[in-house]
């Protein structure tokens, strides 16, 4: 209980600054007020409407992400393995490209797309792998392929129709500056639930760990849980990609980070993963708005410039903690 | 016990092992004994349920295949050759044990614990029960993962080379533990290379040759194949009956 408080409090704390923080002044009082249903016409909105969306957007897409690369590196026995490696990533970009095309001038379809595409080339990928018989090499490359395919039939279509172009780049950089409110209630449900599944069965995760043989041997259906995990994962980065785009580095940074600094129990690690996966990228979210005011970067690039460097100083530290500098 | 009858067994596209009879039971140590590639692991891992097979393999009279992954291992408890270093200390391995029991969702009860406790006292890793499999030395991480499946508590224990990485003292001190399992009522089923141990300290042994099974008895009754030891071995064996002698058994010219 107690190693839960301080993820829990840096989520928060996270939270309640991304609500804070905006280029119109509310202050922290006035924001209570509007969340406790009081407030004026404007602050209401300001709060409701505009910032509130974007941190659950925000929040649940860093969790949904980290708890994917999370059951993917731990399914996979790979600590590359993330979201993008699977193809969902190249998957939900191509579907956004294919919305772009078909129905330019409805926002709230690229989302929708994105999400049908990145389930469509998680079937795929499964299915493929499935037939060559569910290993981590086969599941690997099975993806690696898919990814292939989708940024090939990606650029045919930019070849074919560059004026799709635009909303290829913007999902391509990731962020939440297009985010719609039907695109949050669609997702951020699918990401709660594909979260608390995986913590359900996380402890099968801790077996995993010891290689198949010995895992089947204590009476664990390898390949039914691997397979389970995969699909939980493709479900978590599909409603994620869907909202921000391709920010697909949360996944990789984030478990691999914890995995560096902490040992123990599978189902603690991932819902610290989840913890921390969101309050990074909130707030990531609140840096690309507020640090180059009025213009707004791109969320993903904010993740990358700080997390990169984040990941190297925490891996050299533990290099150095093992003795081998 | 485990029976096998008419068994066809190996790997996709790979040689196959056909075992036409034979029976492990409770109460004893059965080594499995042959060259290098005979097809002992391959053995294990089928009566294990690992790999595919035609014929039959009943555990505890079931049919092997229709049983179920928690049930299997509720009936024979399996540790093969390579064994991983993971990130967890030796308690929580041995915790692992008990899966087959109380399964993903179910907490530990606590007769857990206390199987637990004494896997870990039985195979001498109770010192060290904090410590992470990383940090071991290879014959302590061996015994760590020995408590694990003691502590499965299954009727029958399939050990894939065991002694790997263990010093003699150490591979001693197994060799007891094995024994005194199988007092107990345990069935022990385990792949070794040692010639002399294996004819010192189990009651039983099966020789894997040419792809098949091809003979099972006491040592005594072995040691009186002679030809077929040095055919299927290269060397034969002798009790020198030196009772000073922690291993009696000792390879001929």
């Amino acid at each position: 209980m107690k190693k839960a408080v301080i993820p829990a409090l840096v989520l928060l704390a996270s939270c309640a600054l991304a609500l804070l923080a905006g280029n119109s002044a509310v202050s922290a009082g006035r924001t209570l007020e509007v969340l406790l249903g009081r407030g004026s016409a404007t602050e209401r909105l300001i709060v409701l409407q505009v910032r509130l969306p974007r941190v659950i957007a925000a929040a649940s897409a860093g969790a949904g992400l980290s708890v994917s690369g999370f059951l993917l590196q731990g399914s996979l026995d790979n600590a590359l393995a993330s979201p993008g490696i699977l193809g969902i990533n190249h998957g939900a970009g191509m579907f956004a490209l294919l919305a772009a095309l078909l129905f330019p001038y409805q926002a709230a379809a690229r989302g929708l797309m994105a999400f049908a595409g990145a389930l469509l080339v998680t079937a795929l990928v499964y299915f493929l792998s499935a037939v060559s018989g569910l290993s981590r090499t086969s599941v690997i490359l099975s993806g690696v392929a898919v990814s292939a395919l989708c940024t090939a039939v990606s650029d045919v279509i930019i070849s074919l129709k560059p004026e799709t172009v635009a909303d290829r780049a913007a999902f391509q950089l990731g962020g939440f500056a297009s985010l719609t409110v039907s695109s949050v209630s669609l997702a951020a449900p699918v990401i709660l639930a594909g979260i608390l599944l995986a913590a359900i069965f996380a402890p099968a995760m801790d077996l995993m760990a010891l290689g198949d043989e010995t895992a089947g041997g204590l009476g664990l259906p390898v390949r039914a849980v691997r397979g389970g995990f995969i699909l939980c994962a493709a479900l978590l980065a599909a409603a994620a990609v869907s909202m921000c785009g391709m920010i697909g580095f949360v996944g990789l940074l984030v478990p691999n980070t914890l995995r560096l600094i902490r040992h123990g129990r599978s189902r603690g690690s991932l819902l610290m993963c989840a913890a921390y996966g969101a309050a990074f990228l909130v707030l990531c979210d609140t840096l690309a708005r507020l640090a180059a005011f009025p213009y707004e970067l791109p969320c993903g690039l904010i993740l990358s410039l700080m997390g990169a460097p984040f990941l190297i100083t925490t891996l050299l530290r533990r290099r150095k903690r093992l003795g081998l500098q | 016990m485990i029976i096998l009858k008419d068994v066809i067994t190996g790997y996709p596209e790979g040689e196959e092992f056909s075992i036409p009879e034979a029976r492990f039971e409770e109460g004893r140590v059965t080594a499995v004994i042959g060259r290098n590639g005979s097809g002992k692991s391959t053995l294990l891992r089928t009566m294990a349920g690992q790999l595919r097979y035609r014929g039959s393999i009943r555990l505890d009279g079931e049919e092997c295949r229709e049983l179920t992954p928690a049930a299997r291992a509720r009936k024979a408890a399996y540790l093969p050759q390579m064994l991983r270093s993971a990130q967890m200390d030796v308690q929580t391995l041995v915790e692992h044990g008990r899966y087959a029991w109380h399964g993903a969702l179910r907490r530990m009860t606590e007769k857990d614990r206390e199987k637990v406790e004494r896997a870990m006292e039985r195979a001498g890793v109770t010192a060290y029960r904090d410590r992470l499999l990383t940090r071991l030395s290879g014959g302590e991480r061996q015994r760590a993962y020995l408590a694990m499946v003691i502590a499965q508590d299954a009727p029958m224990i399939l050990l894939d080379e065991p002694t790997t990485y263990m010093d003699p003292g150490m591979q001693e001190a197994l060799f007891r533990l094995l024994r005194s399992l199988a007092e107990e009522g345990r069935g022990i089923v385990t792949v070794c290379h040692d010639l002399p141990q294996t004819f010192s300290f189990c009651d039983r042994i099966c020789v894997m040759a040419e792809h098949t099974l091809c003979a099972c008895g006491t040592p005594e009754e072995l040691a009186r194949q002679e030809e077929l030891l040095r055919r299927t071995l290269g060397v034969s064996l002798k009790n020198t009956g030196d009772q000073e002698l922690v291993f009696p058994w000792a390879v001929k010219r």
